[in-house]
């Protein structure tokens, strides 16, 4: 019966074994809680280090240890809540408080967006302008090109070279050391505390607090311990994963300042990208210039993209349309229409002229001011027994993350008093 | 069945809808308003209304009110009451005995539990969010009859409560088509669904897939257990393989293995390959030896090869065989006779002579042995190792249904349907993103 088979010995030679899996076991393994963290150090994050670092010197090391310490307080927070409550921050929100309250914390979620995506297209717009493309055609087309992968759905693939340029900022500790900083300082300025009230520091300060915590990545954070389906028998091994990107990815910071903090002398605030890119000159040489920006372009291409979406997702599930966003994103209109929006006026925002590293910085401050407001709803989600059984915060826990929220929240409004006085022309 | 009130097509329908707001009292707009006595003296406000859910009713009846007396919140069951209006509640004239509210059995607090909260809409086979929900007398019931889910009713709660008491219904569904969730036990903070489960099981798997991915994770694992395994299996199956894997990891073991051993094996393959590896054993071991190990030789190949989604289910015959044992030994069957559409003929060694459609057994004698069906042309075979552009294009070729993947021996080791094909090749439209706002 031989002739009635007939088989398909055809060799296959592929290189690739498995193609979509090159890039991504690391981010795998990473977990959640890692990328949230390390997504800290998109376009408005390097501007604000590296301006912290060029204008402070070491100074602003002790700000960002306490920094971290409350940064790991809200992400393991953020995480316990996906975990044990089994839903994402905004569907608690909406479920625990009130309608006032709740649409209160979804537009400030809104705003703090929004300036998020302005200085996404701003850090496009900086990134380019090294290569002396002005912005007004860079962010232009920056736009097009972002909503046009987005709606087409081919974003998946370009978000892999969005992060591989982006791996460029991974170099800072090596820049950081080669440029041989005073060790000694650096030490002596990160242990002992350090805060200088003038204005140009408080507006640093809010703006690290806004660009390290940032409101996005806690409900990311939370959204995404659930959505991997991580439940009270998992959460140990993501409480540690958590952890540690949430130190990780500050140590990273910290190097940015200490790069940035060496390589530039004269202490002022960052006038431009080419001078912060000044930072990485002991790692690239020459080339500096061009591995900053293509680190920028790409930190800032990959958030353009999903901010807007995680807004746009987070405002149509609001309103009740959650099938929607299940749902390719050609059939939901009330979705693509709030992503587009967003594209728009993020664009449109960054091409009012001005310094694009002011421009980006403040956005981190904007941040920085609704960042507490938004710990406040979840820290209360986080203390009660009621939503997350025996895992609610402890006492000792309970006082140590109040200190935090209390601590951010009282910056936050000192920034924002002194901000509106210096408005109408009195200076505090 | 979803109203588009904003759309009055005629004048008609305009005024019935006209009619039927009149009637409905809106939740949001009687929260916190007055509860007066027969002499019309403010007693106290409202705060919740509590319904009885676990009843085989399509419209829960309201079962007392939560009132705010004195500062206090106490439970005032339905019979004190005399009307429940939009804008006041008046009690009739029995003494009031004013206790705490504590949860019986079945019973929910509508504002607390309910609104704001995830429901199924079986009609449009979606997750809501309940943005408002609306009380009517039936008889002389009050009783739940909808739930609104637009936006409009969350913008009049945003603002000040004198506009809440009219009802302006936007998106309003029939409660008739609800399956909540609610609190069953007062003891246990666990979630049930409520009555009408047999709507549910008429769900296509693709709508159930829909609702699986929508739905908080307590709802989820809520919904599943009321499924029957053959559907949970089916629309388990229809899931996206990430959205499966979080939901393997969230169930228990025992449960998540129940799932993957009545699913297709490369379905449940495909859940498997990406979860780590203590837990895919955990699975795997706690499954049937043959569920087991049918899951384990597909996910042995990698996944863009043709072994990665061959279904590992096969129907076995000899060419000597009849066709009417085998007809007979197909009703004794325990599989899915849905999914098999063919019969795999083997020699003595194992080894594949012949891929025969069932087709082929219907029209022929009881007695004719399958030999004489074996006809040319050959049967088409893959080597597991082959890609899936190389199945796809044999399969184009021969013109068949599906195609049977061969080891190196020539034994057949699986089969790979044209629709397995399909989801492979047409990537998958879904836009997914983690869940911000929901879970």
């Amino acid at each position: 019966m031989k002739p009635f088979i007939l088989n398909w010995p055809k060799p296959s030679f592929r290189l690739f074994k498995n193609k979509k899996r090159l890039l991504f076991p690391i981010l795998a393994i990473a977990g959640p809680g890692l990328i949230a963290a390390n997504a800290g150090n998109d376009a408005g994050g390097i501007a604000t280090y590296a301006s912290a670092g060029a204008q402070f010197g070491y100074r602003t090391l002790f700000f960002m240890l306490l920094v971290t310490i409350a940064l790991v307080v809200v992400q393991e927070m953020c995480a316990r809540i996906g975990a044990y409550s089994g839903e994402g921050l905004g569907s608690l929100i909406r479920e625990h408080f009130t309608i006032r309250q709740s649409s209160f914390a979804l537009t400030l979620f809104v705003i703090a967006n929004i300036g998020l995506v302005v200085s996404e297209f701003a850090g496009i717009a900086a990134a380019l302008q090294l290569f002396h493309v002005s912005k007004f055609i860079s962010v232009p087309i920056a736009a097009i090109f972002v909503w046009t992968l987005v709606i087409f759905g081919t974003y998946k693939r370009a978000e892999q070279l969005f992060l591989i340029l982006s791996l460029a900022f991974l170099t800072y500790p090596v820049a950081a050391i080669l440029a041989h900083p005073d060790i000694k300082l650096a030490t002596n300025q990160l242990l002992t505390p350090h805060l200088l009230y003038s204005r140009s520091f408080l507006l640093i300060g809010v703006a690290l607090i806004g660009t390290t915590i940032t409101p996005y990545m806690q409900f990311y954070l939370s959204g995404a311990v659930t959505d991997k389906g991580i439940g009270p028998k998992e959460y140990p091994k993501e409480r540690i994963s958590t952890i540690f990107g949430a130190i990780f990815a500050n140590v990273i910071s910290m190097f940015i300042i200490i790069a940035t903090a060496a390589a530039i002398t004269k202490r002022g605030p960052l006038a431009s990208a080419a001078e912060a890119a000044i930072g990485l000159k002991p790692v690239a040489g020459q080339f500096a210039k061009e591995l900053f920006a293509f680190g920028l372009l790409g930190a800032s291409a990959l958030a353009a993209a999903v901010v807007p979406l995680s807004t746009a997702y987070a405002v149509s599930e609001a309103v009740g349309s959650e099938r929607s966003v299940s749902k390719s994103i050609r059939e939901a209109p009330i979705f693509t229409g709030l992503f587009t929006i967003q594209v728009i006026i993020g664009a449109l925002v960054a091409l009012i002229p001005g310094n694009l590293i002011n421009t980006l910085i403040n956005t981190q401050a904007l941040n920085g001011i609704i960042t507490p407001i938004i710990l406040v709803y979840i820290l209360i989600i986080a203390n009660q027994k009621s939503i997350l059984g025996e895992a609610a915060n402890g006492y000792v826990f309970k006082t140590i993350a109040t200190i935090c929220v209390g601590v951010i929240g009282a910056l936050s409004l000192v920034f924002t008093v002194v901000t509106f006085a210096s408005w109408f022309g009195i200076k505090l | 069945m979803v109203y588009k009130f904003h759309l009055p097509s005629n004048k008609s329908t305009h005024k019935r809808l006209k009619d039927l707001s009149d009637a409905l009292v809106s939740l949001s707009g009687i929260t916190g308003r007055e509860i007066v006595n027969q002499e019309g003296q403010i007693l106290g406000s409202l705060v919740d209304l509590v319904c009885h859910w676990d009843s085989a009713e399509t419209y829960p009846p309201l079962t007392g009110i939560i009132a705010k007396v004195a500062r206090r919140n106490v439970w005032i069951p339905i019979s004190y009451t005399e009307s429940i209006k939009p804008n006041r509640i008046k009690l009739n004239d029995s003494k009031l005995d004013l206790r705490e509210f504590k949860p019986r059995n079945g019973e929910v607090r509508l504002t607390k539990e309910v609104l704001d909260h995830q429901l199924i809409d079986v009609d449009g086979a979606r997750v809501v969010r309940a943005s408002d929900l609306y009380v009517a007398y039936i008889g002389k019931q009050p009783r739940l009859v909808g739930v609104d889910v637009g936006y409009k009713p969350l913008i009049k709660r945003l603002g000040p409560s004198v506009f809440r008491a009219k009802v302006s219904p936007d998106s309003v569904i029939d409660w008739a088509t609800i399956e909540s969730f609610g609190n069953q036990d007062s003891n246990q903070p666990k979630l049930k669904l409520s009555a009408n489960r047999q709507e549910l099981r008429k769900m296509r798997p693709g709508e159930l897939a829909d609702l699986l991915e929508d739905l908080g994770r307590q709802e989820r694992q809520e919904l599943l257990k009321v499924l029957t395994p053959d559907l949970a299996a089916d629309a388990l199956e229809e899931m996206e393989p990430k959205e499966l894997e979080g939901l393997l990891r969230e169930s228990s073991i025992e449960s998540g293995s129940k799932y993957l051993a009545s699913m297709e094996p490369d379905e449940a393959a495909d859940a498997l390959r990406d979860i780590d590896e203590n837990l895919r054993n955990d699975l795997m071991n706690i499954m049937p030896k043959d569920k087991s190990s049918r899951i384990d030789r597909v996910l042995k190949y990698d996944e863009e090869t043709a072994g990665g989604i061959m279904n590992t289910i096969l129907l076995f015959a000899k060419q000597e065989d009849l066709v009417g044992d085998i007809i007979e030994q197909l009703k004794n069957s325990e599989s899915d006779l849905g999914s098999l559409n063919s019969i795999v003929i083997t020699d003595g060694d194992g080894k594949l002579l012949y891929d025969l459609e069932l087709a082929n057994l219907l029209i022929a004698d009881k007695n004719t042995p399958l030999k004489k069906l074996m006809k040319p042309p050959a049967t088409v075979t893959v080597a597991p190792d082959a890609s899936i552009k190389e199945v796809a294009e044999i399969l184009v070729e021969s013109r068949s249904f599906s195609i049977v993947v061969v080891d190196s021996s020539e034994k057949p080791i699986g089969r790979i349907y044209a629709d397995d094909l399909l989801d492979v090749l047409i990537p998958s439209e879904r836009f997914h993103f983690p869940r911000l706002l929901s879970s």
